[in-house]
């Protein structure tokens, strides 16, 4: 084995955590930014131009802030939790291709940590271990609104984990691989979301709901838990919370883009490797606007309603949607007609146009009190 | 509707010749009961004569004569006038009265109030646990007898503020931190907070788990929400029994903005307590103001100057848009969304407030009211401004938050459904206001019991009838559109001429008697009652809060409901600490 | 492909460090003023009636239960999602066998109550 490998995994992946970390940094700015904006507000603008150097000043105030560890806590899980809460938010990235290759001083760099054919599985498995994290701040808190905020949080994540599932089987259908790198590539003639809408936008509530943002912030739910299950964490420590949180928005955003949206794809990318991250970038701050426009619409969805809409839509539909796919692909396939594979999109359509007339009937059936 | 009946038509004193009697006291209405016989002229008239709303209940201690005396007041929710009733102990501790709260459930927390503040015991009553002041507080501050710390005199001006015929201010004779005075040996380092096993022996005895089936022993939790919780509008704290997401049971704890405005009102003059009044329902100052220059006018018996009628209903309305447009806006809020439809409500509230400035120079304490009018007239460009407003500006806004938000899908399923109170239980529990409205009872005071000069307006009382959440919300925006109807025709109709009937003056001369004078303030019935001894200062000087009553229906609501839900239906009560706490 | 994994390994430890780090970086500089007050449990100001931590309600955990069982088809899904070319229209007539065996298991679930948060 060669020392430069070394070199190489602990440079890129030291830089890849850098960009997350840069990146959690700016999303901050960005979405008190676009809030403000849909707000009617202007939000921070003072530090530095326009404000930029305001998540720097934040990560400062952060670090000097009293790292306080209560008495009443389980110490130790008390203190790993963040820890198991941030360290998955990063790794998670390892296998998302940010662009193809490049030469640097005669050596070929890969823009990407690992190139792991089994990357989805990879995915699935990392993304369900910061549930514990989480579930472990709120046990460790020692605190009922934490506890409850814990356990409420873990319930959700892992029914919505099984959409997420069944959203990767469906990428992993149209792209006949577990391999990121080559659905990115299956996409060089159509992105995934063309055939498959329906699954692109049951993937992006589901991960709305595994990241806890709204209308899912459920776990934290400041109006009626405080702040859930990081209600006793401070400093720093709350710091790593918040860090896990957004940079799991941006990964699974970049997740997101490379399964339905052609990944690094665009324009001249063959030509010019670099331009890879700039695409996949771009992408990604569409799509995190798209979670920031939510966040400051919609109201919470109340708890049981929301893992009703969980079990007994999203689970049947995501179920409906990868079972379509394979059946248009397959008789596309072995009756040689394009037509049935055309048929993805609008079948998928009809879908989840049932399901949101379930849900539009138990909205209208609900009964009016007790009058 | 039945034609609303007066006050003389009810002969209580022929019905129970043995033991009422009319309250023959110069300047004073309505009957005496005998204690015994309370409750039953209470059934009576509850029962026969359809006085369905217990308005207020309270106590004045007539120490002169030795008597503490607790005073009623009953409405028809078919509108009309009241009725008054009262009954009279011997001030010899204890002062036992018989509790009301089976004929009405509302009675529940006004006793409690008189109880701890007069020191009434109501015998029956289930929970007579102290509410505005802790449990082990020494007296009973509204005694007469009760003396506070650094007591001076019974009424301002006090003449140690004026040693050599100039103002000296308390502060400069109590500094901060020394115009405290600690019981003794109490040192505030080993300070341990009160003994609240009472309060939690009553949530337990409350609970539903004895009557719902075995939750497969799960155990039952006691969460505080509050009073630092970002959700319960200031400093309420309620005590809830979960199960798992379920409310089992729940206590309100309040008072811990608790500054006995009672006792203030009788410390200082008439006049004096109109900015104290801007403090109570800090969101409409100009409700307040308007509800104790309403009494105190009626005990006076002055006219007031007819511009000042119509400026007083404008500002009345305008103070209810705001209103009812942050209630729309931090609904949604603790529904969860991220303050973005409070802060468009707020952007119109900004330019209401800039109207409150415009004539009295504060935004939200305006102290704006005077006895027979109002301080000052509206200047021209605010009178512009007012006219911009309700002719384009906020209509357009309204619809345009109603296109906005009344078919949100998730708001809908949030709302839609989720039973507040109907007719039969707000009444019970005294409610009033839009709540109650919501749930199909007509009740508006402006209709059901005019004053000022809101009978001369065309506009209907908005009514919803389901009771939800849903019709709670909605009938927020009815009521807008109809204060706007309002704000049209009375600034079309607004006379030239002045603006008080009365010379400005610092002290007014208030004749001896009571008066009870009751206005509705955009949160429900905000009533006064005022008894005069003929010095410059009240004697006795009470506030019947919407939003303290009001809360007295939250358990009802709110047992077993989702946790989630609480949230927002404490938020449909639209309480504030300031008016609560009192 | 081993090798892949190793540059996972390395960057786990990356993430690892950076995350003490900054925990580390908060106790190096922050200050230190311990009170009694900080050591009680946050709720809402008041002192806590009763354990923080305890048992749940029942629900959750069975909620956890019908996660595994469900997660297990997901995982039998992923294999298959790969192969599903080859098998052709036997391989989905397997599928739809098995997916008819699940949502009979899931309908029943449903029945029973088991997805009500009543």
């Amino acid at each position: 084995m060669d020392w430069t490998m070394w070199v190489e995994w602990i440079v890129k992946g030291f830089v890849l955590c850098l960009i997350l970390l840069t990146g959690f940094a700016y999303l901050t700015w960005y979405e008190r930014r676009a809030l403000a904006r849909i707000q009617v507000r202007v939000g921070p603008n003072r530090a530095g131009y326009q404000g930029l150097l305001q998540p720097i000043a934040d990560a400062v105030k952060l670090i000097f802030k009293e790292e306080l560890t209560p008495g009443h806590v389980y110490k130790v899980v008390f203190i790993l939790a963040p820890v198991l809460t941030v360290v998955p938010s990063l790794v998670l990235a390892a296998v998302v291709p940010l662009g193809t290759s490049f030469n640097l001083f005669g050596r070929e760099i890969t823009l990407y940590v690992a190139d792991v054919n089994v990357g989805i599985l990879y995915l699935t498995s990392i993304a369900s271990i910061a549930v514990y994290g989480i579930v472990l701040a709120g046990w460790s808190s020692n605190n009922k609104y934490a506890m409850l905020g814990g356990i409420r949080s873990s319930a959700q994540m892992i029914s919505y984990e099984l959409t997420l599932g069944l959203s990767f089987v469906t990428a992993i259908i149209l792209g006949n691989s577990m391999n990121m790198i080559d659905i990115v590539n299956e996409q060089r003639g159509l992105w995934f979301v063309v055939i498959q809408p329906v699954g692109a936008l049951i993937f992006w509530i589901a991960t709305l709901a595994e990241v806890n943002r709204a209308p899912f912030d459920m776990p934290e739910a400041e109006q009626e838990l405080t702040a859930g299950y990081h209600a006793e964490y401070s400093g720093m420590k709350f710091a790593l919370f918040f860090m896990a949180e957004y940079q799991k928005m941006i990964v699974i955003s970049m997740i997101l883009a490379t399964l339905f949206f052609g990944g690094y794809l665009g324009p001249f990318v063959d030509q010019v490797p670099l331009l890879g991250p700039v695409y996949l970038f771009a992408k990604v701050i569409i799509l995190l606007f798209g979670m920031i426009w939510v966040r400051a619409t919609w109201p919470r969805i109340r708890y049981d309603r929301l893992m009703s809409f969980g079990w007994k839509i999203l689970l049947p539909l995501s179920l409906a949607i990868a079972f379509i796919t394979a059946t248009g692909i397959l008789l596309a396939d072995v009756l040689n007609n394009q037509l049935f594979f055309w048929s993805i999109p609008v079948v998928s359509i009809i879908a989840l146009l049932v399901a949101v007339a379930f849900i539009y009937r138990d909205l209208r059936r609900k009964s009016h009190g007790r009058i | 509707m039945t034609a609303p009946a007066s006050t003389t038509t009810i002969d209580l004193v022929s019905r129970f010749p043995e033991f009422v009697t009319a309250d023959t006291r110069p300047g004073f209405s309505g009957f005496i009961v005998k204690k015994e016989n309370l409750v039953e002229v209470a059934t009576a008239l509850r029962d026969e004569f359809n006085f369905d709303l217990l308005s207020s209940v309270t106590g004045v201690d007539y120490i002169a004569d030795n008597k503490m005396e607790v005073v009623y007041h009953l409405h028809r929710t078919t509108g009309g006038p009241g009725i008054v009733f009262k009954t009279q102990v011997d001030r010899v501790d204890p002062m036992e009265v018989p509790s009301l709260i089976d004929v009405w459930a509302g009675a529940d927390f006004q006793e409690r109030e008189a109880w701890d503040l007069l020191g009434i015991k109501f015998t029956g009553h289930p929970d007579l646990r102290r509410i505005l002041l802790w449990e082990g507080y020494e007296g009973h501050p509204l005694r007469k007898d009760y003396q506070e710390a650094f007591f001076e005199e019974e009424t301002k001006p006090f003449k140690s503020r004026w040693p050599e015929g100039h103002h000296t201010y308390a502060e400069f004779k109590n500094p901060f931190r020394d115009n405290i005075k600690l019981p003794e040996n109490f040192k505030l380092d080993n300070y341990q907070p009160e003994n609240e096993d009472q309060l939690y022996f009553s949530l337990e005895k409350s609970s539903m788990k004895h009557t719902s089936e075995n939750q497969m022993g799960t155990d039952h939790m006691v969460v505080n929400m509050g009073p630092h919780h970002p959700s319960t509008h200031g400093v309420l704290r309620v005590a809830v029994e979960l199960n798992g997401e379920t409310i089992t049971s729940l206590k309100p704890v309040m008072g811990y903005l608790h500054r006995n405005h009672d006792k203030i009102g009788e410390r200082n003059t008439y006049l004096q307590i109109m900015p104290f009044t801007d403090r109570l329902d800090y969101f409409n100052s100009m409700a307040n103001n308007f509800g104790y220059a309403v009494t105190v006018e009626k005990l006076m018996n002055i006219p007031v100057a007819e511009r000042a009628e119509y400026i007083r209903v404008i500002m009345a309305e305008l103070s209810r848009i705001q209103n009812h447009l942050i209630f729309i806006g931090m609904l949604i809020n603790d529904l969860g969304s991220m303050y973005t439809p409070s802060l468009y409500a707020f952007e119109e509230r900004e330019l209401i407030l800039d109207i409150f400035e415009a004539v009295s120079g504060a935004r939200m304490m305006c102290n704006y009211f005077r006895f027979g009018g109002v301080v000052r007239d509206i200047p021209a460009d605010a009178m512009q401004k007012i006219k911009d407003l309700v002719h384009d500006r906020l209509p357009a806004k309204t619809d345009e938050m109603e296109r906005f938000l009344n078919e949100n899908e998730v708001l809908v399923g949030r709302l839609k459904g989720v039973h507040v109170l109907n007719a039969e239980e707000a009444i019970r529990n005294s409610v009033t206001g839009p709540v109650l409205r919501a749930a199909g009872v007509p009740y508006d005071l402006r209709r059901a019991d005019p004053y000022s000069v809101y009978d001369r307006f065309d506009f209907d009382v908005a009514v919803r009838y389901n009771g939800d959440m849903y019709d709670n919300y909605l009938i927020r925006f009815d009521e807008i559109r109809q204060s706007l109807r309002i704000l049209e025709q009375a600034l079309k109709q607004i006379p030239e001429g002045p603006i008080n009937s009365q010379k400005p003056q610092y002290q007014v001369r208030v004749p001896a008697g009571e008066a009870y004078g009751r206005v509705e303030s955009p949160k429900g019935e905000l009533a006064f009652y005022v008894v005069s001894n003929g010095k410059p200062n009240p004697y006795r000087y009470h506030v019947r809060a919407p939003s303290f009553v009001n809360l007295t229906a939250v358990e009802t609501m709110c047992k077993g409901t989702k946790i989630a839900d609480f949230v927002a239906l404490l938020a449909m009560l639209d309480i504030v600490m300031g008016e609560v706490d009192r | 492909m081993l090798l892949e994994y190793i540059a996972i390994g390395v960057m786990i430890l990356v993430a690892t460090l950076i995350a003490f780090i900054a925990i580390g970086l908060g106790g190096l500089f922050g200050p230190k003023k311990p009170s009694a007050e900080k050591d009680t449990p946050y709720e809402s100001g008041m002192n806590p009636y009763g354990e923080g931590t305890r048992r749940m309600p029942v629900r959750f955990y069975l909620v956890a239960v019908l996660f595994i069982l469900f997660d297990i088809e997901v995982v039998f899904f992923l294999p298959w999602a790969i192969a599903f070319r080859q098998l052709g229209l036997f391989g989905l007539l397997e599928m739809v066998i098995f997916i008819v065996i699940l949502l009979i298991g899931y309908v029943y679930a449903w029945k029973k109550g088991a997805l009500e948060w009543e």
